[in-house]
């Protein structure tokens, strides 16, 4: 029901660009109201999962996919809700362009359905078929990089990619996007799209600018009772900006950003932690600043008028890249990989792009959207184009990529256990 | 009587039944007859109480007693109690906390319900069901869009707030949201149906003859309530209360969403333990421990004041 209430308006218009980030904006927020819902529906899954009982064993496949073999004629693909190029035709029948050209070329057709709300919720429904060595009914789905991640690529329950198939990914994929980190020469993964966590502030609510960290433990600049935390990025972008790079931090590490989130909440400026919804309350003046996705801000900055900014702090922000993966045991790997390096032609990647205003993993888009904005003749989406192709937070530079490392890998039970029992109790208490 | 004679007594009637033999034992296939058709009535809820809650109990109780990791091959069951000394150690104060805000939840209910129930039942005439209809019908929108909705009117320049602070009867930093007055009175407004629905019909079931019998022995209107009306609704309290107070303790909702970090219940924690964290044997062990805790608390309840209640209730009436 809250995707309805982020239906795009049939007609590509000048409102379209403010659909665009809302929709970006949608995209994260999109189970604030749901917490129980999302509850309700994994509930009947974990059941599943515990129904192993005794023995849950991995039921990854450890053979190769052979992604010569021609490939099927249907790819079920799962991803994140607004977060493709949407169109009507002529029936009135909503369509993804993007996909609808694969379909065009390739002859096979693509179920795109938007059904993530959350990684681990998502990850909580396919696991029974996945510790089974079943087929998930899925041949792309769409992980941030973190725990649930992880999971799927340390069990096998992810299908190894065969790097010499991709050439557009090879050929025009960011350097960001290239090998990281958390999955070294993307055997398992590509990146869908990207995006930062960072600060957030209302400039009326706060008593100058704000440029690090430490300015949220400020009460004189913003206020008491005020600012957001958001759960799950909190310890890395708090230990970015006390220089530990999260991929190589220690449990000390982790404990010295524990002291500093200690810190901030005796401080008293502290409203609440969130796993979601903290930009309604930013709306709401419930909060004057507030850890941040970078797209919800801008949103709301400039299509809204909002006296919003984001901010990069001094000490740097986190980045984080949602990926594109085939599930173990999947009914078409093959096709689904094709559509995988399909995306990163930029012609296409534009496509996508211009609707969701994420950052791009293909850098030439930046240049097709400026070019689009040359010659769009509608006033605002010429000028929401152009704002696009200018901003620094989808097209990273050297500069800023130096300071937004990926957040902290957790490779292990033991691991896991020990940044929990640190960080839980500092959000929930 | 093992089963087994029992099963061989049953066919014995039943042949002699079918032989139409003496009437003596007429009686006794009767009673047979009767049985299998209370045992027939009781099948379908057995066996639905059976799929849809003992077996996912069993589930969830051995779940509890798992060991291991998503990461080091899933979970397998090795009788590790620790997960339950570890939870309930580490995370004691979530459930004193949980149940503190349904207790004061659950008094608020009772002391909002019962005047309203009251008065409908005794005095709503043939507006009765209407009036009652009207107090269900914020419930027939989803739990959740109704609490969000309390954030609207709370936030703390919104519809309540604002125009407060406005005209200066609220210093600029007040605030509901985010406080613990904010959850409890979220869990009151949702839970307030689970209380009305028993109080109403305990109340609406009283013969008000004995109100009046009881004014034309020189009661005073007060004294007729507290010696006549009060004891016979008494049932209804009791099912109010617990209605509202077990599953009010375990919610996680009203805290989530109108609550700050430090109104944390344990909703809270199972919830993260389960959905996000994976950590599904800490999890079960969390929920079973609400649970048996919530079981000793209504039975000790029911022990205390449930019997005597029901005692004197009838006492009365009779």
């Amino acid at each position: 029901m809250t995707q309805e209430r982020h239906e795009p308006a049939p007609e590509v218009s000048g409102a379209l660009m403010r659909g665009l980030t809302q929709r970006r904006m949608s995209r994260r927020n999109l189970i604030k109201l749901g917490g129980a819902t999302v509850g309700t529906i994994s509930f009947a899954s974990i059941l599943a999962a515990c129904g192993g009982g005794g023995s849950t064993g991995t039921g990854g496949s450890t053979e190769n996919v052979d992604f010569g073999a021609a490939a099927g004629d249907k790819v079920n693909f799962a991803n994140w809700p607004l977060y493709i190029d949407s169109a009507k035709d002529a029936d009135g029948n909503r369509y993804h362009p993007s996909l609808q050209e694969f379909t065009d070329k390739t002859g096979i057709e693509v179920n795109y359905q938007d059904v993530i709300n959350s990684n681990d919720s998502f990850f909580g429904k396919l696991l029974p078929q996945l510790q089974a060595g079943q087929d998930t009914g899925w041949d792309i789905i769409v992980i941030t990089n973190g725990r649930e991640f992880t999971n799927l690529t340390l069990n096998n329950w992810v299908t190894e990619l065969d790097p010499a198939l991709r050439p557009n990914f090879d050929a025009n994929a960011a350097t960001w996007a290239k090998d990281p980190e958390y999955d070294p020469g993307n055997k398992h993964s590509m990146a869908w799209q990207s995006g930062l966590t960072g600060i957030g502030y209302n400039t009326e609510k706060v008593n100058g600018t704000i440029t690090k960290m430490d300015d949220l433990m400020n009460p004189d600049l913003v206020g008491t009772n005020s600012v957001g935390m958001l759960k799950q990025d909190m310890p890395d972008v708090v230990m970015i900006n006390l220089g530990i790079t999260p991929t190589e931090s220690t449990p000390d590490d982790w404990r010295e950003a524990a002291a500093w989130i200690q810190k901030l909440k005796d401080s008293g400026t502290v409203r609440t932690f969130y796993d979601q919804g903290y930009i309604d309350d930013l709306n709401a003046g419930n909060l004057s600043a507030t850890m941040a996705w970078s797209g919800d801000v801008l949103y709301y900055k400039l299509w809204e008028d909002y006296p919003y900014e984001f901010v990069v702090p001094d000490g740097g922000a986190l980045l984080w890249i949602d990926n594109m993966m085939i599930p173990a045991n999947s009914a078409n790997p093959q096709g689904a990989y094709q559509l995988m390096d399909w995306v990163y032609q930029p012609e296409i990647a534009d496509m996508i792009t211009e609707w969701v205003a994420y950052m791009s993993p293909v850098p030439a888009v930046q240049d097709l959207i400026a070019q689009h904005a040359k010659t769009e003749k509608d006033p605002a989406t010429a000028k929401a184009l152009a704002g696009m192709a200018e901003s620094t937070l989808l097209w990273p530079d050297e500069e800023l990529l130096a300071v937004t490392p990926f957040g902290t890998n957790l490779t292990t039970d033991e691991e896991r256990e020990e940044w929990d029992s640190i960080f839980l109790p500092l959000s929930e208490s | 009587m093992s089963s087994a004679e029992e099963r061989t007594g049953t066919a014995v009637v039943e042949t002699v039944e079918t032989l139409g033999e003496p009437p003596k034992r007429a009686d006794q296939v009767l009673a047979k007859r009767q049985r299998r058709v209370a045992y027939g009535l009781l099948a379908p809820g057995s066996i639905y109480l059976a799929l849809a809650f003992v077996v996912p109990l069993i589930i969830v109780v051995i779940t509890s007693l798992q060991s291991g990791g998503l990461l080091s091959g899933g979970y397998h069951f090795t009788w590790e109690f620790s997960n339950y000394t570890d939870a309930f150690s580490q995370y004691k104060a979530f459930y004193a906390k949980s149940l503190v805000y349904s207790g004061i939840a659950t008094i608020l209910c009772i002391a909002l319900a019962y005047p309203m129930m009251y008065w409908i039942a005794f005095y709503a005439g043939r507006w009765k069901s209407t009036l009652f209809f009207l107090i269900l019908i914020p419930f027939f929108v989803s739990f959740v869009i109704r609490t969000v909705q309390w954030k609207f009117i709370l936030a703390d320049d919104g519809l309540l707030l604002g125009p407060l602070k406005n005209i200066g009867v609220l210093p600029e930093s007040f605030h509901v949201l985010a406080t613990p007055t904010a959850v409890i009175a979220g869990i009151t407004y949702n839970f307030l149906p689970f209380t009305a629905l028993p109080l109403y019909v305990a109340l609406e079931r009283i013969d008000k003859r004995l109100v009046e019998a009881a004014k034309d022995l020189y009661a005073s209107k007060f004294q007729a309530f507290r010696r006549v009306v009060l004891p016979l609704s008494f049932p209804g309290i009791f099912a109010a209360i617990i209605l509202t107070f077990v599953p009010a303790t375990g919610d996680y909702v009203n805290s989530s969403v109108l609550g700050s970090a430090k109104t944390t219940m344990i909703g809270q924690i199972i919830q993260t333990k389960f959905l996000t964290e994976f950590a599904y044997p800490e999890a079960a062990a969390l929920s079973v421990i609400l649970m048996i805790g919530m079981l000793i608390l209504a039975l000790i309840y029911a022990r205390l004041l449930g019997t005597e209640d029901a005692a004197l209730a009838a006492g009365t009436a009779g």
